[in-house]
């Protein structure tokens, strides 16, 4: 890869931008207003999800317990440790230690992996019980009004959550793959930073998941 | 403009951090953070599992927004950061607030007259009266 005279890659510096660092701040200031949409995008479900708890206090209490708790738990640990490993990935890749970011990231995605795998039992365990959202709800051990939207809304919200980690885990592959062919470095790193603002997002909506599904 | 213009000045000034002559970058917050989250977590697992009637939620919500709060301004770096995303991020909250506050306020509030007939809104939400027919309240 070609190098300008300041030793950054070639063509990062926009021609409508007047320095990189006016171009950074604006690409940070994108990034945070896209993950606003997302907030907002998650709001109404959380909106949702408050009106029928106020509604059926005693359904979702018991549709609780019968969710996995171990295994919330355990996705929560597996989560939180993720957005650690891609703030170390961040930190490796603006301190020049490259496969140390690379190995950082790849950790990260193994973990959004572990995620997606511990998530899709908990989906069969639920499948089995015909613990399913809307009409299709036929579990046994749970047969009061509003349990059924208590699955309705675990269904929504964990599945859009999901697709956001699906989503995640898609970005930092890419961010991997630039980050091996040395595209960030002490003089540049906006890129690797906002794959990771994304993973933390999705780790901020579980971490509000976590006890409001798993623990009421 | 060259780099050297008033801008690229102005953004210097706005942005130590990204200039060349910084002190070396640590890992040593994020490595705080990440254990204070898993005492979070630990936390919110032990409390949450004692069912602590009213209080289970708030501290429930207390312990969610302290851990969402070190992501926020430590891995996402808001602690560090200009104005601008601080002020976009604070923003989305606020709206989420407003719209949590005036549709729960709205449901919470409504009373028999307001409500259609049939519907569990308001007064009737309380249960066990909103049990099925054919259930037995324990």
């Amino acid at each position: 890869m070609s190098h300008d005279a300041a030793g950054l890659p070639e063509g990062i510096v926009g021609h409508h931008f007047s320095s990189l660092a006016r171009q950074n701040e604006a690409m940070v200031l994108g990034m945070w207003l896209f993950l606003a949409t997302e907030i907002l995008l998650f709001a109404g479900l959380f909106v949702g999800y408050s009106v029928y708890r106020y509604q059926f206090p005693l359904a979702f209490a018991e549709g609780s317990r019968h969710l996995n708790l171990t295994a919330g738990t355990l996705n929560t640990v597996v989560l939180i440790t993720s957005s650690f490993t891609v703030a170390m990935a961040i930190h490796f890749a603006r301190t020049d230690r490259r496969i140390a970011a690379a190995v950082c990231l790849a950790i990260t995605i193994l973990f959004a992996l572990a995620f997606l795998g511990i998530k899709a039992v908990e989906y069969t365990e639920h499948f089995h019980e015909h613990a399913l959202p809307g009409k299709f709800y036929a579990f046994e051990k749970v047969m009061i009004p509003g349990a059924a939207m208590f699955y309705t809304l675990y269904f929504l919200m964990t599945g859009l959550h999901g697709l956001h980690v699906i989503a995640g885990m898609s970005v930092l592959s890419w961010i991997l793959w630039r980050t091996l062919q040395g595209r960030y470095s002490s003089r540049y790193h906006t890129g690797i930073e906002l794959g990771g603002l994304y993973w933390h997002l999705v780790d901020l909506v579980w971490i509000f998941l976590y006890p409001l599904l798993y623990l009421i | 403009m060259s780099e050297s213009g008033p801008s690229g000045q102005a953004s210097a000034v706005l942005h130590p951090g990204d200039e060349q002559e910084k002190p070396e970058h640590s890992a040593i917050p994020y490595v705080v953070v990440w254990i204070a989250l898993l005492f979070f977590t630990v936390l919110t697992y032990l409390t949450g599992k004692q069912h602590l009637g009213q209080w289970a939620l708030p501290i429930a919500m207390a312990i969610a927004c302290t851990k969402s709060a070190l992501v926020a301004l430590i891995f996402m770096h808001l602690k560090d950061s200009s104005g601008m995303p601080r002020l976009v991020f604070v923003t989305a909250l606020a709206f989420l607030g407003l719209l949590m506050f005036f549709t729960v306020g709205d449901v919470a509030t409504r009373f028999r007259p307001a409500t259609p007939a049939g519907a569990p809104f308001g007064t009737e939400r309380s249960q066990p009266e909103g049990l099925l027919e054919h259930e037995t309240p324990e």
